[in-house]
């Protein structure tokens, strides 16, 4: 899981954004809080900005007509009590009567028809239209208002303004009667609704603005309150991470009594009996090594006189009876192989205890193999077994611990040359370029698979039955792996009942730095081992 | 031959050691208290002290020190553990040499001989120069200017090794066989711990030596003589 999204490429991004979904809680829950609260907010905005416009233009709609009811019926007043009958006094009165019309409704979008079908008159004024209702007085308004001539009739249109945009309007018709012999006209009163109009786009910018600034600041109160409850979650994530990496003292702070605070009491108790459980570990192997330490004394002591006295017995052995000179043998042998013994147990409890200390330096391990097979050579030839040393060029000093090194070469070569079967002992050393490698074959006896599964145990023998002629402590193996791994190294073995073993040590050239491949093959016919130990 | 305290709170130990200096001809006496070792020292007066690590009364590292205040006598410690750090504090408080439980009989007495063995004489001459200091071969003395300078014979041994061959540069795997009879290689730590406690007596500043010098990655040399 990548911890931070590559948005440098768009193509990815459906996929990113996935991501911070899935991973991030406070990313999940402000949006789908946003999404909801957004869809709420629109359908209530809809609903009020609806209603809002209805009830704006009913409250116009009914000023309007009662503006043009009034204009209408006072100039059916003054039409009515005139007594012009020539057709220039109707039309001064049908100019004054416009005029008034204009004044009492409020507008100038003023049409007058003369209603069609009627008898002809010479005195009958001309129709008067205002160019912005021409288009707009539809004939069905014109038949109902010459079908009703008592009604009030209104119909929605669109006006276009003398600045050539257009507004919602209504025109209202009625009709008026002229004095005399000039007959009925239909008037049509035109009003634009531009404030209305007005009203409704401010209140619906207005909505819309709170809207977003209400959805801005419940995304962040959402995103701040999730934060505030995320954070000590995400606190306690990172703790149990470090407390996992060993960092023991880590602890949550615990304040108040709500969850979290119980969350974090729970964590500290559990860090705090981690700690106890660890630190009295740590103590019963401070003890463990008091304990070594104190056998290693109390023991060596008895076991130096010991010695001292079955040395001085085996110097003057052979003026004893042959029985006591056989005796005496038995016991400087067995208290030397005591000494091994004792020695190998303090070392095998010092790894348990994890109180060894490597003393590396650089070494050349073809020199350090040469060294130890100089000091096995006559037992080995003693048994018949002939040991030849390869070691292909490039070999740079690798740094190490020389004595633990020479510790588990002798142990390799002593364990070849004791189940060699007096065959010849193949040694091998080579490098790459972050490991070296030494390889000890033998054509021996060779172990079964179920052998080589515990040839690195303690005390395990390869076959009880066979007489121990070399000696050994049975640990030997065991502190070799020991060995290989302090210096961050393994020990593989290859091996075939009857084709002998083969041992490979493998090293990195540095204390604790990286180790890869194989410089010495672990079998005859290639390079992967059978067993990584 | 030579009259060698044994400074042991094992009897058996102690006797069984005794026992084997007797057979190759030294002349042993005990001590099992360590708070009594400096009594018995002075009484017996020996010509060299085994000197047991972990003692009753006071520790062997502490007998050591007060030893080293009165004398030069070669002091090998016994230790029952290889651990760095034991051996270290010993060697630092003035012991020459040290062997760790168990030992053989051999052991044993190679350490002590070398230890009693007298100064080889080197190429013959007489007097040594090193730095501004001189040495007299056959005197056992160096001195500076007038003043005497104290050693302890191994420190001598190391000076003189060190000076009889002035362009030499000494391994310290050389200084353990010329100087402490290691035949195989041995813990190169007793070279240090004693250059440090040379350098203390005889340098004018242990921490710029002139007498002394650090060969990196090699050994030690003797200094230009002034």
């Amino acid at each position: 899981m990548a911890s931070r999204g590559d948005w440098s490429n768009w193509r990815r991004w459906p996929r990113e954004l996935a991501d911070l979904w899935r991973r991030s809680m406070q990313v999940r829950v402000v949006s789908s809080t946003l999404a909801l609260a957004g869809t709420a907010v629109l359908v209530i905005g809809l609903t009020i900005s609806y209603t809002v416009a209805a009830n704006l233009f009913q409250s116009q709609l009914n000023q309007v007509l009662t503006l043009s009811a009034q204009a209408t019926s006072a100039a059916n007043t003054i039409l009515q009590s005139s007594d012009a009958s020539d057709a220039t006094a109707v039309q001064t009165v049908m100019n004054s009567t416009l005029r008034s019309i204009s004044a009492t409704a409020t507008t100038d979008l003023i049409a007058v028809y003369r209603v069609p079908d009627q008898e002809s008159s010479p005195i009958a004024p001309q129709d008067r239209v205002a160019s912005a209702l021409s288009a707009v007085i539809t004939p069905e308004l014109r038949a109902r208002v010459q079908a009703s001539p008592d009604g009030q009739f209104w119909q929605s249109v669109t006006l276009r303004s003398s600045s050539g945009t257009f507004v919602p309007g209504v025109v209202v018709g009625s009709v008026l009667t002229l004095p005399s012999t000039a007959g009925v006209y239909e008037l049509y009163l035109g009003y634009p609704l531009t404030q209305t109009q007005a009203a409704l786009a401010s209140m619906q910018s207005i909505g819309i603005a709170g809207a977003i600034i209400l959805l801005v600041l419940l995304g962040a109160i959402i995103w701040f309150t999730v934060r505030w409850v995320v954070s000590p979650v995400r606190t306690a994530a990172e703790s149990s991470q470090r407390l996992a990496r060993g960092d023991l003292d880590v602890r949550l702070p615990a304040q108040g009594s709500d969850e979290i605070a119980t969350l974090a009491r729970s964590f500290n108790g559990m860090a705090d009996s981690l700690q106890a459980q660890i630190s009295e570990l740590a103590n019963l192997s401070t003890m463990q090594q008091r304990f070594v330490s104190d056998v290693s004394h109390e023991l060596r002591t008895p076991l130096t006189t010991i010695r001292l006295a079955s040395e001085m017995l085996y110097t003057d052995r052979d003026s004893a009876e042959p029985q006591i000179t056989r005796t005496i043998e038995l016991l400087h042998d067995q208290t030397i192989r005591f000494e091994e013994l004792l020695a190998d147990l303090l070392e095998i409890s010092r790894y348990d205890a994890g109180s060894i200390q490597l003393d590396a330096e650089p070494t050349n391990l073809v020199h350090l193999v040469e060294d130890v097979t100089a000091t096995l050579r006559a037992l080995a030839e003693g048994r018949g077994s002939v040991i030849t040393i390869t070691a292909p060029g490039g070999h740079f000093d690798a740094e190490v611990d020389p004595r633990r090194i020479r510790r588990v070469v002798r142990n390799l070569l002593g364990n070849a040359i004791e189940h060699g079967e007096g065959r010849p002992i193949e040694i091998t050393i080579d490098s790459n370029t972050s490991s070296v490698a030494i390889g000890v074959r033998d054509h021996g006896l060779g172990m079964t698979e179920e052998e080589q599964l515990r040839a690195f145990d303690r005390f395990w023998r390869a076959d009880p039955a066979r007489a121990r002629t070399i000696g050994g402590t049975g640990l030997g193996l065991a502190i070799s792996l020991e060995d290989a791994h302090a210096h961050g190294g393994i020990i593989e073995l290859w091996s075939r009942p009857g084709a002998g073993s083969n041992f490979v040590l493998t090293l990195p050239r540095r204390v604790g730095a990286a180790r890869s491949g194989k410089p010495v093959p672990i079998s005859p016919d290639g390079t992967g081992g059978d067993d990584e130990v | 031959m030579g009259r060698i305290l044994v400074v042991d709170d094992d009897l058996a130990l102690a006797e069984m050691i005794g026992i084997v200096l007797r057979t190759e001809g030294f002349e042993p006496a005990f001590c099992s208290d360590g708070a009594a070792a400096l009594a018995a020292f002075r009484s017996t007066q020996p010509d060299l002290v085994l000197l047991d690590v972990m003692l009753p009364g006071m520790d062997g590292i502490d007998v050591c020190t007060h030893l080293r205040a009165e004398s030069g006598v070669p002091i090998i410690m016994l230790t029952a553990r290889g651990d760095t750090a034991d051996v270290v504090r010993g060697l630092e408080s003035g012991a020459d040499d040290y062997i760790v439980k168990p030992f053989n009989p051999k052991e044993l007495i190679a350490r002590v001989r070398t230890r009693l063995r007298p100064a080889p004489q080197q190429v013959g001459a007489e007097t040594l120069r090193v730095g501004d200091v001189t040495i007299s071969v056959a005197a056992h003395e160096v001195r500076r200017g007038d003043d005497v300078l104290t050693l302890t014979p191994l420190e001598f041994d190391l000076l003189v090794a060190l000076a009889s061959n002035p362009g030499q540069v000494f391994t310290r795997e050389q200084l353990l066989d010329e100087v402490w009879g290691y035949q195989y290689k041995a813990d190169t730590r007793l070279v240090n711990v004693h250059v440090q406690r040379l350098r203390a007596k005889v340098e004018h500043d242990p921490d710029n030596p002139k007498i002394v010098m650090t060969v990196r990655g090699v050994g030690y040399r003797a200094g230009a003589t002034v």
